[in-house]
């Protein structure tokens, strides 16, 4: 069996992989073995070693961001009555902190283009590339470490003295890589209580982790598959198959990055720490703006309450609520990745929000309701939200605009080409059980779902999961889609 | 110890006998449902084990030596089918695969069922697969993949491996850097001086230098093969090798069996080792050679020992080091193996 890596091979320590199998029974065991007030010093290394399974020196880029932001709300607190100093160090901590995020996520992507546009004008500019691999969750940790300095400075938190807690709050291996992003009025809070071994809670976290593992594995992983062989080489497939991809990308997307923030919650939980849900039935969304509430919710409230209100939020003029959302749905886009299909994405989010609210009001639909009833027209507008979210998933999975353009050219082109996809059963039913499962838990969580069954379901339920998991699931390596943002 | 922590372990030590309970259950059903479908589809040396049916007498365990033909090859009977054909009162079974190695080899012949008629096991020996260029292939991670679905062990435990992935996965960038890191423990001494202690500063000097051991200026082209050579032959084989850890392995499992190992070490290109890389590159190869024949020979295997069998022309391969043969070098091998199993019988 292969557990002892080569020396630095720069890969993640995933969650569905047997390497996290022995890491996280063990931490967990060792976490409860100990007394409270050295469980942070475990916790912590577990994340520098959780996260240096990735680039090892990398651990340093993360060590400067926490000094700097840790010294930043030290220092806020410090000059609570000197307004001026005071925001010069938001500001320091600010800028610093995403001057590390450009230069890792976004320095080649802007260098790119500025050369491009030189070309366009006639200059020749030689391009420089960074050759540097984009350091696993960064944008992740960024956002928390943001959210830590704003919250000190708005007063909601005061500044955590202890360098070990807040290194923790940064580094707490299960949301570290791709979240949820926690505000420290919760995950910092909950990191200095005394968390006593209680059933519930193991029994919870194990209930979620297998649910995770259940998306991600069996879900994911499967219709990920069919999805990878149509963005490689769209003309190769009917225009039926196409759509079929684009209708498994949404639900390979949902199932992976729900499963995983699913297994982050779980492992949290298992040592009674209870981080934010990132997902609420997304897709049973009547709008664009409740799929936005549903959907990455630990985002969605960081761009609302750190970039959407400072703004102006709702109390501005309508044209400045529009140009502010479609500031926000950019950032948020770029936010993903750098490249202009996500800014894309993004922007066309803003767009349709700004059109969602102009038709809002049109009272054409109260009217239609009364007549038809509440169900057909809820129906009808989840099927609507769902169509936009799907399209645009195909640009947010694009590689670049000419792989958008070949899928769609293929589409309207392909109509009478044979189906040439061979979907598995096994990828019919997975989508068809994550459907059910979804419908089943609707604005509840598979833990509080299942402690609502009686016992016998409770088990069957399990024992189905577990087979799925480990009889289902595919065999190929699919890392989690997050992970590159 | 609180009395609620005390009730929480025994409530959990009481649920995880009921989860033990359900594995074996399930344990149960995936053998007698998927299990078949799974090793068809992700275990093909299984089927290679099985093709030891009763009244083969003799396997022979190879890889693409055994089957690889040059294009002018007028005879293009494989290694094995010679052997076969030559042992009329044999029946020899095939049971090769590309890019297979020890390790492998020891799985295959691990999994050939209880009920057989075989009494000798003809394990094809490369080289090259002592180094890292060959340990870490890019042919590992689905050989590696197979070879769990061959572990002894419940079908659920395997198929568990295989989902969270128990086996090495690198990319291409990963991969280099671990051979490279590879070469460097590739160490090795000579009896006289020599400016390098391991495969990567050798492959960094002659290629670095651009000059070949004699001095002269080489094609690119003849740098590279010189380079590759060196890659993969400069090292000094000792028992902390991971294939000879698996060849000593092959020869306890014969042992217990009932099986009479034969090691038949493949015929590499000498000719353009010595033209290309000195004396000194083949003096290590040889050595190492010598290495695996005395080891092996006092654990009563037979060694056949072909190294300088195939000339230089019967290699077909000519930019990089292969144990491809012509129908000759394929037949050299066969006749010589033919030969050390029939003098001993």
């Amino acid at each position: 069996m292969y557990l002892c890596r080569p020396n630095s091979t720069p890969d993640e320590m995933l969650f569905n992989s047997i390497e996290f199998l022995i890491f996280f029974p063990l931490v967990t065991l060792l976490f409860y073995l100990l007394p409270h007030k050295h469980r942070w010093l475990l916790l912590l290394a577990a994340s520098c070693f959780f996260y240096m399974w990735f680039i090892p020196k990398y651990i340093l880029i993360l060590l400067i961001t926490i000094l700097i932001d840790y010294s930043a709300g030290i220092l806020i607190e410090k000059w609570e009555e000197d307004k001026t100093r005071k925001k010069a160090c938001l500001v320091v901590s600010i800028v610093s902190t995403c001057l590390v995020l450009f230069i890792f996520k976004y320095l080649n992507f802007c260098s790119a283009n500025l050369v491009a546009l030189a070309q366009h004008f006639g200059w020749a500019h030689p391009q420089k590339i960074l050759d540097i691999a984009l350091p696993i969750g960064l944008s992740f940790h960024t956002f928390q470490s943001l959210s830590y300095v704003i919250e000190v400075y708005r007063g909601n938190q005061k500044a955590e003295r202890h360098f070990g807690y807040y290194a923790l709050y940064v580094m707490f291996y299960p949301q570290l890589v791709t979240g949820p992003i926690e505000r420290p009025q919760n995950l910092l809070r909950q990191l200095h209580e005394h968390k006593e071994l209680q059933y519930d809670n193991i029994a919870n976290g194990l209930r979620l982790i297998l649910f995770g593992l259940f998306l991600k594995m069996v879900v994911a992983d499967n219709l990920g598959a069919y999805v990878d062989k149509i963005y490689a080489d769209p003309f190769q497939y009917s225009s039926g198959d196409i759509l079929l991809g684009m209708l498994f990308y949404s639900f390979q997307i949902y199932g992976d990055f729900f499963g995983y923030s699913t297994i982050a919650l779980g492992c949290a939980l298992t040592m009674g720490y209870s981080l934010m849900d990132n997902f609420k039935t997304p897709y049973l969304s009547g709008s664009i703006q409740e799929f936005w509430r549903r959907w990455h919710i630990s985002l969605s409230t960081w761009f609302r309450d750190y970039l959407y209100i400072p703004l102006g939020g709702n109390r501005v003029s309508v044209p400045r609520w529009g140009l502010n959302t479609l500031i926000v749905f950019t950032v948020c886009g770029i936010w993903h990745g750098a490249n202009w299909t996500f800014m894309i994405w993004g922007f066309t989010y803003g767009v349709l929000l700004i059109i969602e609210r102009g038709l809002r009001n049109i009272h054409l639909f109260d009217k239609i309701e009364n007549r038809s009833g509440r169900l057909v027209i809820k129906i009808c507008n989840i099927a609507k939200t769902f169509v936009i979210v799907t399209l645009l998933w195909s640009v947010f999975r694009a590689t670049s605009f000419g792989n958008l353009h070949d899928l769609f050219a293929a589409l309207f082109h392909n109509g009478m080409l044979p189906s040439k996809l061979h979907v598995q059963p096994v990828a019919w039913a997975a989508l068809a059980l994550f459907i059910v499962f979804d419908l089943l838990i609707r604005d509840s969580r598979f833990d509080v779902w299942c402690g609502r069954q009686r016992p016998a379901v409770r088990w069957c339920v399990y024992a189905f999961l577990i087979f799925a998991v480990i009889a289902l699931s595919s065999v190929e390596q699919i890392p989690f889609i997050y992970f590159q943002f | 110890m609180t009395d609620s922590i005390k009730h929480t372990i025994k409530k959990i030590s009481l649920k995880l006998l009921v989860l033990t309970g359900v594995l074996v259950g399930l344990d149960l059903l995936y053998y007698y449902t998927l299990y078949p479908q799974d090793i068809e589809r992700n275990c093909s040396l299984m089927e290679i084990s099985q093709r030891a049916k009763a009244g083969v007498d003799m396997v022979y365990l190879g890889e693409s030596s055994n089957f690889s033909c040059a294009k002018s090859d007028t005879d293009r009977r494989s290694i094995s089918t010679i052997i076969g054909e030559s042992l009329p009162a044999h029946q020899v079974g095939d049971l090769s695969k590309a890019a297979c190695h020890a390790s492998i080899y020891y799985d295959i012949l691990r999994n050939i069922p209880r009920q057989n008629d075989v009494k000798t096991a003809i394990v094809t020996v490369n080289m090259r697969s002592f180094t890292a260029e060959w340990i870490y292939s890019d042919l590992e991670t689905a050989l590696r993949k197979e070879q769990i679905m061959m572990k002894k062990a419940p079908a659920l435990y395997k198929r568990l491996l295989l989902a969270f992935k128990a086996y090495p996965v690198w990319t291409e960038e990963e991969r280099s850097a671990i051979i490279r890191k590879g070469f460097k423990k590739q160490t090795f001494s000579l009896p006289h001086p020599f400016p390098y202690r391991n495969a990567n500063e050798w492959d960094h000097g002659v290629g670095g230098s651009y000059t070949l051991y004699n001095g002269m200026q080489p094609s690119a082209d003849s740098l590279a093969l010189a380079c590759h050579h060196i890659k993969h032959f400069a090292c000094e084989l000792d028992n902390k090798n991971p294939r000879i850890k698996d060849l000593d392995n092959i020869v306890r499992l014969c042992k217990k069996r009932g099986w009479q190992p034969v090691f038949n070490i493949l015929a590499e290109n000498v000719d353009q080792i010595d033209s290309l890389c000195g004396p000194d590159l083949l003096y290590l190869l040889e050595r190492n050679v010598q290495y695996v024949t005395d080891r092996y020979e006092a654990m009563g295997v037979i060694v056949v020992n072909n190294l300088h069998a195939v000339r230089d022309n019967d290699f077909f391969d000519r930019d990089f080091p292969t144990e491809h043969y012509s129908q000759t070098g394929r037949k050299a091998i066969a006749d010589n193996v033919v030969k050390k199993i029939a003098t001993l019988r």
